[in-house]
Order: structure tokens, then C-alpha cells, then sequence
């Protein structure tokens, strides 16, 4: 399988599933080699070894994951870009120089970066809410991978990691889930806000200081250490449960309260989508978002397409790889809403 | 309240002085506690990136140590680590351990390791803690005297005790 045809794949996690709310569930896991110092002070030599050595294992392990290992050096500006827009590899992999990348699997359920923060960064995305399964799959994959390399890790302070917030578990585990409701609403930031305080972290779609848009958030926990994977799961898994149930809650009032605002708002999403001739991705993100709302309260019928894959589809890297040639931000305005409307129709 | 020594600014430095067993307390607003021969104060405001002192509640004596120690295996001394906000090894949470523990317990609450053991470098931790696990049972059996549970305890510590070998500690 070449590059193109790897990263072009649909992704696993943007399939639809029956929670209206919960789009994915990732669990992250970090883990260092014991022999070599972490990758941001790491020589240029010994982040070869370490690519070297982690890659093989990778691909080398038994079973039917299939996992391809894609060194960063030899992807382009804009096949990185696709990488962070599907959420395979953090934009602080790409942003960093040297020996560095990512294995994936076919459907991208598993996507291991390679010298990112830490040595190994184990990364499983599955579609909805399933955070246990997801868990159950890293941490079937970190065995295999402890079975043929050392990782760091001392009785008292678990993985040992290079930034001190990972340290223990070194398990970061989170949804993205999509709450126009509250946002409606506006009651996104009072139920949100109060995650802090419960050791939960909540960021925009694309991670640490990103805009939500799209109305997506993504909900993950902050501490790693004091704690057992199975507690932190849990206490997500809790917490999810009751943004969901908010969530309902504001949806369900929308459509007593205001409810010919509400069929004008999705209405006017759909009329948007599937007639533009210029639309930019932000605008994609909104009333794509729009879209999903009506099509999930039975206001709007199902397109053929996925929601998230189109989300993602709609970014300027993903949209000029689909496309295969660069284009300017004009070009790029006008692509995309030929590629919207013709991929909103109904289901 | 404002600066002792120019009544002019807002005081921001809180001194507690004790000489020739004499104390006394000083407040003093920051330019002149730059100007403060006196006591030789020194005020760095940007040595550790805000990041750091957001996190872990920066406390500057942390840094201050007389004479700094290197981690053997990466060269990483502590300042450096507040500065980049990462550690330089695996050693180096051994070599810092000290100054490490208080950050550790503001950004996690406190606590030790309650995670996943490696399952092959890890036997050792595995039956460490489960021994940990089993002498609490037993002395909360004692202590409700349930003495019959207890020997059954007892044994299985006995048991699990040899095992505790030379692997208990790091990985």
C-alpha cells in the first residue's frame, strides 16, 4: 500500500454510530525507552536508533494489526498536515524536525508516533462511546510492545515520561463529543467549566488551544498518576455519561421552546451545504455541524456520507490531497463546496 | 499596603528578617527591593517561563540550590528542567526525586503509582504490591478480629514474601 492510499483510508473513528453525541473515544499512551534520553534532548543519531528500534517492533508484531510505519521525513507539508487533520499524529509531530513518524494501521484504529514528547506514543481511536475497548486495545498493543523493548518505569512513579503531567499511567484518555445543543443554549461554558474542577481537561477539536469548532470539544482526564487506568476510565466515562445527558436535555428544550428556530437553523445548514459555490472551512465546520444536529433529531434526513469523515475531508490539507494538487485559499473555498454539495445528498 | 521604603508603590515582597536575634518584618514594592543593599536581595521576575509557574505553583527555592546537581545519564540539572518544562531522562527523575515530589503532588494530587505493571520487567512490583495490599488486609482483620481470615492472610503474605527479590523496586 503506498503513502497515498494508506493515509487516503477511512479512518475507523469517523464512522457514524448510534450515539448522537459521543463522535470518538481515543486512549493515549506514553511510554520511553529506558536506554536513551527522552526525544527533546535526544542527538540526532539517537533518534535514528530509536526510530529504528521502536519501527521494527511495530511492524514486526504477531496478530492481525497490520500496523505500516510512515517516517515523517518522507511525507510532504501537505501529507503531515492530512495526518494531524485526521487526528493521526499530534501538530507537534509535525512541526518537529528529525527522525521521527507514525505507524499506522489500515482502517487507522492504531496510530503509534515515534519520538513526538516520548519515545512511543500509543494512540487507538474507535467511533462513539467506547473507552473501554479502546483502552482494551492499547493496552494489548503496549504488552506486545513491553514484550520486546524496556520501557522506562519505577515502582513508585509507573512510565516515567518527559513532561511530568503524563508521568504514572502515562494514560490520556478522551472523547470528542459534538454539543451544538449547549452551545445554542449557551450553556457550554457552565457545564464544561465545571470539568476542571472534577481533573478533567476540555480543548477544541484540534487539541491544546484549538477553537471548538464545529461545536466539538474534546473531554480528557488530566491526572495520570495516584491513579489506575481503571479509575481514570471510569471517572470519564461518568463524567461523558452526564455531558451527553445535558446535552439531550438542551436539544430536547430547543425543539419545545424554539422549535421554528431551530428547523430554520438546520434548514438553512442543509440549503447552505448543498448550494454554495464558495465555502470556507469554517463555515463548512458550522453548518456541517448544523447538519449533523437536524439529521440527529429526526428534523433533517441522513446523508450518505459521514458527518466526521466530511468534517475532516473539508480541512485545507485533506482537501487538497483528495484533490491532488495545491491550491490557493480561494481555490480552496470554492473545492470545497463542490465537494460538499456533492457529498450532502440525501441518504 | 504600600512600600515601606517609598510609600509610593504597592508593596509586593514580604521580608522576614532576624538579626542579632532581633525580628522584623519588611515589605517593600519591587523596585526597591532591587535597591535593597541591605539585605542583598536579588530579584529575578523571569526565570522560570510562566508555563512552569502556572503548573506546578513555582516556588523559586526549588531552583536555588548551592551547588546544582547534573543527572549522570542526560546532563539535565533542575533550573533546566523548570525552563523547558520536560525532564531529560528516565534517570532523571531518580536524580531530581527530591525536588520533583512536591510538582508531582500539585499536578496530580499526591499519591503514588496505582497503574498497569509491565508484565515482564514486572513481576517483582506486581507481588510487591499485592504484598503491600494483603498486610493492610491483615492488620485491618487483626484489628476487627477476625482472627481466622487473618492466618489465611498471614500464609499468603508468607507466601508472596519470598518473591519480593532484588526486582522490587525499579523496572
Amino acid at each position: 500500500m503506498m503513502h497515498k492510499e494508506l493515509l487516503l483510508q477511512h479512518s475507523v473513528w469517523m464512522t457514524e454510530t448510534d450515539s448522537p453525541v459521543v463522535v470518538s473515544s481515543r486512549v493515549r499512551l506514553a511510554r520511553n525507552l529506558e536506554a536513551f534520553p527522552f526525544p527533546h534532548v535526544l542527538s540526532e543519531e539517537g533518534a535514528v536508533q530509536v526510530e529504528q528500534l521502536v519501527s521494527q517492533v511495530l511492524t514486526g508484531i504477531e496478530g492481525n494489526i497490520g500496523l505500516r510505519y510512515i517516517s515523517l521525513t518522507e511525507l510532504n507539508n501537505v501529507e503531515q498536515q492530512v495526518l494531524i487533520e485526521k487526528h493521526l499524529i499530534s501538530p507537534g509531530l509535525g512541526a518537529s524536525t528529525g527522525a521521527r513518524g507514525v505507524a499506522l494501521a489500515p482502517d487507522h484504529r492504531y496510530a503509534v508516533m515515534v519520538n513526538e514528547e516520548d519515545h512511543v506514543r500509543i494512540q487507538v481511536l474507535l467511533p462513539g462511546h467506547q473507552l473501554a475497548e479502546t483502552y482494551r486495545l492499547a493496552t494489548q498493543l503496549d504488552d506486545a510492545l513491553e514484550d520486546k523493548l524496556d520501557f522506562a518505569y519505577r515502582e513508585s512513579q509507573g512510565y516515567l515520561t518527559a513532561c511530568p503531567t503524563n508521568v504514572g499511567t502515562g494514560l490520556r484518555a478522551s472523547v470528542m463529543v459534538h454539543l451544538p445543543g449547549l452551545v445554542i443554549m449557551k450553556q457550554v461554558q457552565q457545564v464544561l467549566g465545571a470539568l476542571t474542577r472534577l481533573g478533567l481537561d476540555v480543548r477544541g477539536l484540534y487539541g491544546e488551544g484549538s477553537q471548538a469548532s464545529g461545536h466539538m470539544f474534546q473531554v480528557s482526564n488530566q491526572i495520570t498518576l495516584g491513579k489506575s487506568e481503571e479509575d481514570i476510565l471510569t471517572h470519564l466515562e461518568a463524567v461523558t455519561g452526564q455531558i451527553v445527558e445535558h446535552e439531550l436535555q438542551a436539544r430536547e428544550l430547543l425543539q419545545v421552546q424554539t422549535p421554528r428556530l431551530l428547523e430554520d437553523k438546520v434548514w438553512r445548514a442543509r440549503g447552505t451545504l448543498q448550494n454554495a459555490r464558495l465555502l470556507s472551512s469554517e463555515d463548512a465546520m458550522h453548518l456541517l455541524s448544523y447538519y449533523r444536529l437536524g439529521s440527529d433529531i429526526g428534523l433533517l434526513p441522513k446523508i450518505q456520507d459521514c458527518f466526521a469523515s466530511l468534517m475532516v475531508d473539508t480541512r485545507s490539507g485533506c482537501l487538497q490531497y483528495i484533490l491532488d494538487r495545491e491550491l490557493d485559499p480561494g481555490q480552496r473555498d470554492e473545492e470545497r463546496a463542490k465537494l460538499v454539495r456533492s457529498r450532502t445528498k440525501q441518504g | 499596603m504600600l512600600c515601606q521604603h517609598c510609600q509610593q508603590r504597592e508593596a509586593i515582597v514580604h521580608l522576614s528578617i532576624t538579626e542579632n536575634e532581633k525580628h522584623r518584618e519588611v515589605y517593600l514594592c519591587e523596585p526597591c527591593a532591587k535597591q535593597n543593599q541591605e539585605i542583598g536581595f536579588v530579584f529575578h521576575p523571569a526565570i522560570v517561563p510562566e508555563f512552569l509557574k502556572a503548573l506546578f505553583g513555582f516556588n523559586p527555592s526549588l531552583i536555588k540550590q548551592p551547588s546544582e546537581a547534573t543527572c549522570p545519564k542526560c546532563g539535565m540539572t533542575f533550573s533546566k528542567i523548570t525552563q523547558v518544562g520536560k525532564l531529560g531522562c528516565s534517570t532523571c527523575y531518580e536524580t531530581f526525586e527530591t525536588q520533583l515530589e512536591p510538582l508531582l503532588r500539585r499536578v496530580h494530587g499526591g499519591g503514588q503509582n496505582m497503574g498497569k505493571i509491565p508484565a515482564r520487567r514486572g513481576i517483582g512490583i506486581k507481588s510487591h504490591r499485592e504484598l503491600g495490599k494483603l498486610k493492610e488486609k491483615l492488620q485491618l482483620l487483626i484489628q476487627e478480629e477476625v482472627f481466622e481470615e487473618a492466618a489465611v492472610v498471614r500464609d499468603q503474605i508468607r507466601q508472596l514474601e519470598p518473591l519480593k527479590g532484588e526486582n522490587s523496586h525499579d523496572a
